[in-house]
């Protein structure tokens, strides 16, 4: 009787589980070694990732506080830099337009690399390969080729544009209000390829155990793809919205090769005005200053969108 | 926790980049130094003339090694496209080069101005005599020479003369002087717009005023300051002047040449591509010229690029110089390659034997007034005539006005807003004089 109340309470409180350890059945001194042997591995790419990117970033943040220029370090500046960007036209106009780059940018990027994805993945391997392939060009073929293949097509004189329609001598990347859009659809055309093939990848890995279920199930396409596959592509959502907020956030190289933020600032981005400003003005301190506020920026961003996505959930 | 570090990664990647220039104290450096085996110096050339090829230091230096075999000289070529950025991350970061090839507006405006240059006063005693004030003066900055002249010329601009024949503007040009009147370019421009229009001539504008980015600012410069006989630089280069009322009347008449299209406007042009549109045979003019871009593009031009001054008012043009190109030594704090960059220097510019090789290789005209004209007798000399005639015209040199890397970055926005805007011109010439003149110091 007694054995049994004693198995009631036991059914009724159980035991708190004992939590599972990697290490149980492990002497300590094989706990220790393998620690060890993880911290031998881990050991180059740390010693590179603090060489090339804690410590200059340590070293832009104290930079930004400094007065330096071509000469060398002038003297401390407190948050002069700081300051100077509240006054500053040119970084205002790069701050407008580098959100307007992102809030254009990723939402168009994301969305479009999804239905594309949509569309190829359940296709023979042939023509989904083809796809696959032909999006993904853009990106080995690297921006400053792209670059170089639509300066051509925009040359005011001779490019095909102005050809095709007609319009030769205007000057689609030397006019204010089309001058930017032409660097968003660059930026589209070279920041596609990735997402979709991370997405056909995504959609492909859905159990499609669950997919036919919700068929006989009566469920409709939109109903599936919300209920089902968006929640299951959820982690590569989120890694294509992080990578193309920061990648819009740091568009640099078609600014250079094709607009030098003009005309008159028309395509100024904060990431070119960091580059403007040190190499060509030689300001050292508020190219870093604005390097800071452009990581921050960016923090903000991302943080958002992992909120918005709960990918911890 | 995740989160966190995820955004930590973030912030990280980006700082990482942000990070521009480094340390650039000019710490001993004896690396290129080896005891018994001579001394490695480095040299940084600007694609200036025959130079944009390296290997045209080639001979130079093996003559030079003949005479100083223990001095090794490693050639960087380096371009205007991106020099200047090359340049400022290695003296940012303390790897800059011992010898630099270019101008005064660097080497002496930008560099000197820093504190970065070796004082090169001892060549300028032994050898420098013969070398014209006019370069003299824009070789030193308070007395102090930090720039050893090699060669010189002026730049001007070119026409397409097969095109000003059939569109009948020759007659706006006198050929034997190269020169016109402002009103004489106007007619002319104006000629060619109507010729293209009525299918005598197959170009697409008669002329393009670039405004997309600072390289070849230079002709943009010139153009304005002509045609009404003003200066870029008041007299005492106290203050920049393009808002005088000189300045302010060739604006506007620019601005209206675009309006009437006897002229286009580029924002994302700069002088590059205006040059290519020239040798495209697409624009009668470029406003960008001298033998240099000559030879650069004669192999594409299907057409006579003929130089000619900028229009004046008067017919009295004042050129910009080119150059004077030569040698700057920056300060890296070894004694030994300082010597070297200075031996270095004497022979290419003082040999009078290699010294002609080098001027000539830069399609200039050299430094030493008593080396004569070097280039008669040789095949080619009718073509460098035109380009000699031109430095009769040269101006006064204003590039070494202060804060003239930052006024650089102004000129060619002010130009854009003016041309492809409509922006008054007074206006949009007095906030870049305000601004230009906030760095004057």
């Amino acid at each position: 009787m007694a054995q049994n109340a004693a198995a009631a309470t036991a059914e009724r409180k159980p035991k708190r589980a004992k939590r599972p350890s990697h290490t149980s059945g492990m002497s300590r001194a094989l706990v220790r070694r393998e620690t060890i042997s993880a911290y031998l591995f881990l050991l180059p790419s740390l010693f590179f990732f603090v060489a090339f990117v804690v410590v200059p970033m340590v070293i832009c943040v104290v930079y930004s506080f400094l007065d330096y220029g071509l000469g060398g370090v002038q003297g401390f500046a407190g948050l002069d830099n700081y300051a100077r960007m509240l006054t500053d036209p040119i970084f205002h106009a790069g701050l407008r337009n580098t959100v307007l780059i992102v809030v254009v940018a990723v939402p168009t990027v994301t969305a479009f690399s999804l239905w594309v994805g949509s569309a190829i993945y359940q296709m023979h391997p042939f023509p989904r390969s083809f796809f696959r392939c032909v999006f993904y060009l853009p990106v080995v073929t690297g921006s400053v080729a792209i670059t170089v293949v639509w300066k051509w097509i925009l040359n005011p004189y001779n490019g095909i544009l102005n050809q095709v329609t007609d319009n030769v001598g205007f000057d689609w990347l030397g006019t204010q209000s089309t001058a930017i859009w032409f660097i968003i659809l660059i930026l589209f055309t070279t920041s596609i390829g990735q997402p979709i093939v991370l997405y056909v990848a995504a959609l492909g890995n859905v159990d499609t155990s669950i997919v036919e279920a919700a068929q006989v199930d009566g469920a409709t396409k939109l109903q599936i793809f919300w209920r089902i596959k968006w929640p299951a592509i959820m982690p590569t959502t989120l890694y294509v919205l992080v990578i193309t907020t920061i990648n819009s956030f740091q568009c640099f190289a078609l600014i250079q090769l094709l607009t030098r933020g003009g005309p008159l600032n028309s395509t100024m981005t904060i990431m070119y005005q960091i580059y403007d400003t040190a190499y060509t003005r030689q300001d050292f301190g508020y190219a870093n200053a604005m390097g800071v506020v452009l990581a921050i920026i960016i923090a903000i961003f991302s943080a958002i969108q992992f909120k918005v996505a709960k990918t911890d959930q | 926790m995740k989160k966190v570090f995820a955004l930590a990664l973030t912030l990280a990647m980006v700082l990482s980049l942000a990070a521009c220039g480094g340390n650039n104290d000019t710490a001993d450096d004896t690396s290129g130094t080896e005891e018994g085996t001579g001394t490695t110096i480095s040299l940084w050339s600007f694609n200036i003339g025959g130079f944009t090829d390296a290997a045209s230091w080639d001979s130079l230096i093996a003559a030079f090694n003949e005479q100083y075999p223990d001095i090794t000289v490693e050639v960087n070529p380096i371009n205007y496209q991106d020099g200047d950025s090359i340049l400022t991350s290695a003296i940012s970061s303390g790897t800059a080069p011992d010898i630099i090839f270019e101008g005064p507006e660097r080497i002496v405006g930008n560099y000197a101005r820093e504190g970065l240059m070796v004082d090169l006063s001892d060549l300028w005693t032994a050898s420098g005599s013969d070398i014209p004030e006019s370069i003299s003066s824009v070789s030193q900055l308070d007395g102090t020479y930090y720039l050893y002249p090699l060669s010189v010329a002026a730049h001007c601009m070119a026409i397409n003369y097969e095109v000003f024949e059939a569109a009948g503007a020759l007659q706006y040009i006198d050929e034997e002087t190269r020169t016109w009147t402002t009103d004489d370019f106007v007619a002319a421009m104006e000629a060619i717009r109507d010729a293209a229009a009525a299918g005598t001539v197959s170009v697409a504008t008669p002329g393009i005023i670039y405004c997309g980015a600072q390289g070849g600012d230079q002709g943009t410069r010139a153009l304005v300051n002509n045609l009404y006989s003003d200066y870029y630089v008041n007299e005492d280069g106290t203050s920049y002047n393009i808002n005088s009322a000189n300045n302010v009347q060739a604006l506007t008449l620019l601005q209206s040449m675009v309006n009437d299209e006897s002229l286009s406007a580029n924002a994302s042009f700069q002088a590059s591509d205006e040059l290519q549109q020239f040798a495209n045979g697409t624009s009668a003019v470029t406003f960008c010229w001298n033998y240099s871009n000559y030879t650069q593009y004669a192999d594409q031009t299907q057409f006579t690029p003929f130089a000619m001054a900028f229009p004046s008012d008067d017919g009295v043009p004042e050129l910009e110089m080119a150059g004077p190109y030569g040698f700057g030594v920056f300060d890296n704090g070894d004694q030994a390659k300082i010597d070297a960059a200075k031996t270095f220097i004497d022979f290419i510019c003082n040999d009078q034997t290699a010294g002609v090789e080098a001027v000539k290789t830069t399609g200039f005209f050299p430094a030493h007034a008593d080396w004569g004209d070097v280039y008669e007798g040789d095949a080619d000399a009718d073509l460098r005539a035109p380009f000699a005639l031109m430095s009769n015209y040269l101006g006064r040199y204003y590039n070494l006005t202060g804060g003239w890397t930052e006024q650089r970055a102004l000129w060619w926005p002010m130009l854009a807003e003016i041309m492809t805007t409509g922006a008054d011109p007074q206006t949009a010439a007095d906030n870049f004089v305000e601004q230009a003149n906030a760095n004057i110091g």
